[in-house]
């Protein structure tokens, strides 16, 4: 087979084509993205570079078809857990027992960063948390731009954060190193980053008053007070965190369940621990709602999937990746805070193989400490979770908090507090030297 | 292990098939996001629900 640069440089310019015609004319990003892959797969066939275009379409389909169920499960037993009463109480409590802002705004930021940094996923701490720790932030003072913005920024964090940071092991695995001394060099910068989002979302927003809040809210269910309320509440979430913990510390004892069983598992837990007497059909009103609202989410993450294989299959992923890499080190470090999210937008967890692993062995040869620079791109992979065309957790961030306004202006709001964990990362990437004592 | 193993796999295969269905309701029966564009987005969504409930994926 003959493969030139320049005819993959055509593909890339016909699926970038494709996919802004198809945005404005057909109005979903969804089809646009699977038109661009097909596009892709059509001159790939056509330069007789695949024998099977179809199989490389419906193939895609399957890329992500993990990540639709996690997210159609997840959100399943956030809405069964809501309809209990659960979210309303857990929020009537915090409002009422802590009453410092800046406290409870940093719990926030901790209970966001957990499920994410457990599962390494920050759609799972959207799904998890995210409709509690809106509420309870909107309630501190912020904005609903700047609650959102303060939901998203913590969970791509949960994701970034260890003990599982997926972009991390990917570039370890890859490249043959093992996955270790990576725990502070991935939370202090996560901690700074942190610490300057809550005092940047924070400053200025005026707590409602107490009573002003609890006034607003429904009155919880009396079956949810006293103990036996409590571990009604807790026992889901307990139950969700002690798998997530078990898989990690016993992986060859306890069953692969995956996310989406581990889901399912919780909303069977919160259905026997809820106290509302529900019928079959009010449940099934909850399973059909789910897939209305998780629906743009699952056929996102497909068509990615369809464009994810056939950017792959057209040699496009790695024209970009190599193009990426062969550059001097200078261009390499103005520009992988560009490149780097807009790969993770475009490739997902892809992005940590096709940029990562040969910048891995780069700065390897260079002689600098590469614990230190895979830490330090795995914190900037993430930001772009935001970013075009996937925008998998910000799309999910603006889903779970029903946000309104333009996403242009969501981006806005959070471009401050990713630039300062960008910058951080791009520190360490400069001067792996400087943190090699954490590694 | 081996028969949890299996009891997983199946219930992956349920999983499946209750999205799959859940897919082909909203395909027929939906109140947003109505029109051509997205009744094929819908088809082409149930296509791996499909194949994995058919076991052919």
């Amino acid at each position: 087979m003959n493969y030139s640069v320049m005819d993959i440089v055509i593909i890339l310019i016909a699926m970038v084509i494709a996919f802004v015609v198809c945005s404005k004319v057909l109005k979903s990003t969804e089809i646009s993205m699977a038109i661009a892959g097909v596009v892709a797969v059509i001159f790939t066939a056509a330069h007789g570079w695949t024998n099977e275009p179809v199989k490389i379409i419906v193939e895609g389909l399957f890329t992500n078809l993990d990540l639709a169920m996690t997210f159609f499960f997840a959100t399943l037993f956030i809405n069964i857990y809501s309809s209990s009463g659960a979210m309303t109480a857990v929020t009537r409590s915090v409002v009422s027992h802590v009453n410092n802002k800046w406290l409870l705004l940093a719990l926030m930021a901790v209970l966001m960063i957990i499920p994410g940094a457990i599962s390494g996923a920050g759609s799972v701490s959207v799904f998890v948390l995210g409709g509690i720790v809106y509420s309870i932030v909107r309630f501190m003072g912020l904005s609903d731009k700047k609650a959102s913005a303060f939901v998203f920024v913590f969970a791509i964090m949960g994701a970034a954060a260890p003990p599982v940071n997926l972009w991390t092991m990917l570039m370890t695995a890859q490249a043959n190193m093992p996955y270790v001394g990576f725990e502070l060099l991935l939370i202090i910068p996560i901690v700074i980053a942190g610490a300057f989002t809550i005092i940047y979302l924070g400053w200025g927003s005026k707590r409602t008053p107490k009573e002003e809040i609890l006034a607003t809210m429904p009155e919880t269910d009396a079956k949810l007070q006293g103990v036996g309320g409590l571990v009604r509440i807790l026992l889901p979430l307990v139950a969700l965190i002690v798998m997530f913990v078990l898989t990690l510390v016993i992986p060859f004892s306890f069953p692969v369940l995956g996310l989406p069983l581990m889901f399912v598992i919780c909303a069977v837990i919160a259905i026997i621990c809820n106290p509302k007497k529900m019928s079959v059909k009010d449940y099934y009103k909850i399973l059909t709602g789910t897939m209305d609202q998780a629906f743009s989410l699952i056929a996102t993450v497909l068509s990615i999937g369809i464009m994810q294989n056939a950017m792959a299959a057209s040699g496009v992923k790695g024209l970009i990746g190599t193009a990426f890499v062969l550059l001097p080190f200078i261009w390499i470090y103005i520009l992988i805070l560009i490149v780097g999210p807009f790969a993770q937008g475009a490739m997902s967890y892809g992005s940590a193989i096709v940029i990562g692993t040969p910048l891995i062995f780069m700065f390897n040869t260079a002689g600098m400490n590469t614990t230190v620079v895979v830490a330090a791109m795995s914190l900037m992979f993430p930001i772009g979770d935001c970013l075009p065309p996937s925008r998998i957790v910000g799309r999910v961030t603006l889903e779970t908090t029903g946000y309104e306004g333009s996403y242009m202006s969501f981006l806005k709001q959070i471009f401050l507090p990713c630039l300062v964990l960008g910058l951080l990362a791009l520190l360490m990437l400069v001067k792996p030297a400087w943190f090699a004592f954490l590694a | 292990m081996t028969l949890t193993e299996a009891i997983i796999h199946y219930t992956y295969f349920i999983m499946a098939a209750v999205m799959g269905l859940l897919l082909l309701r909203n395909f027929f029966k939906r109140e947003k996001k109505l029109g051509l564009v997205y009744d094929i987005v819908y088809i082409y969504c149930v296509i791996p629900f499909l194949l994995r409930v058919l076991y052919i994926k």
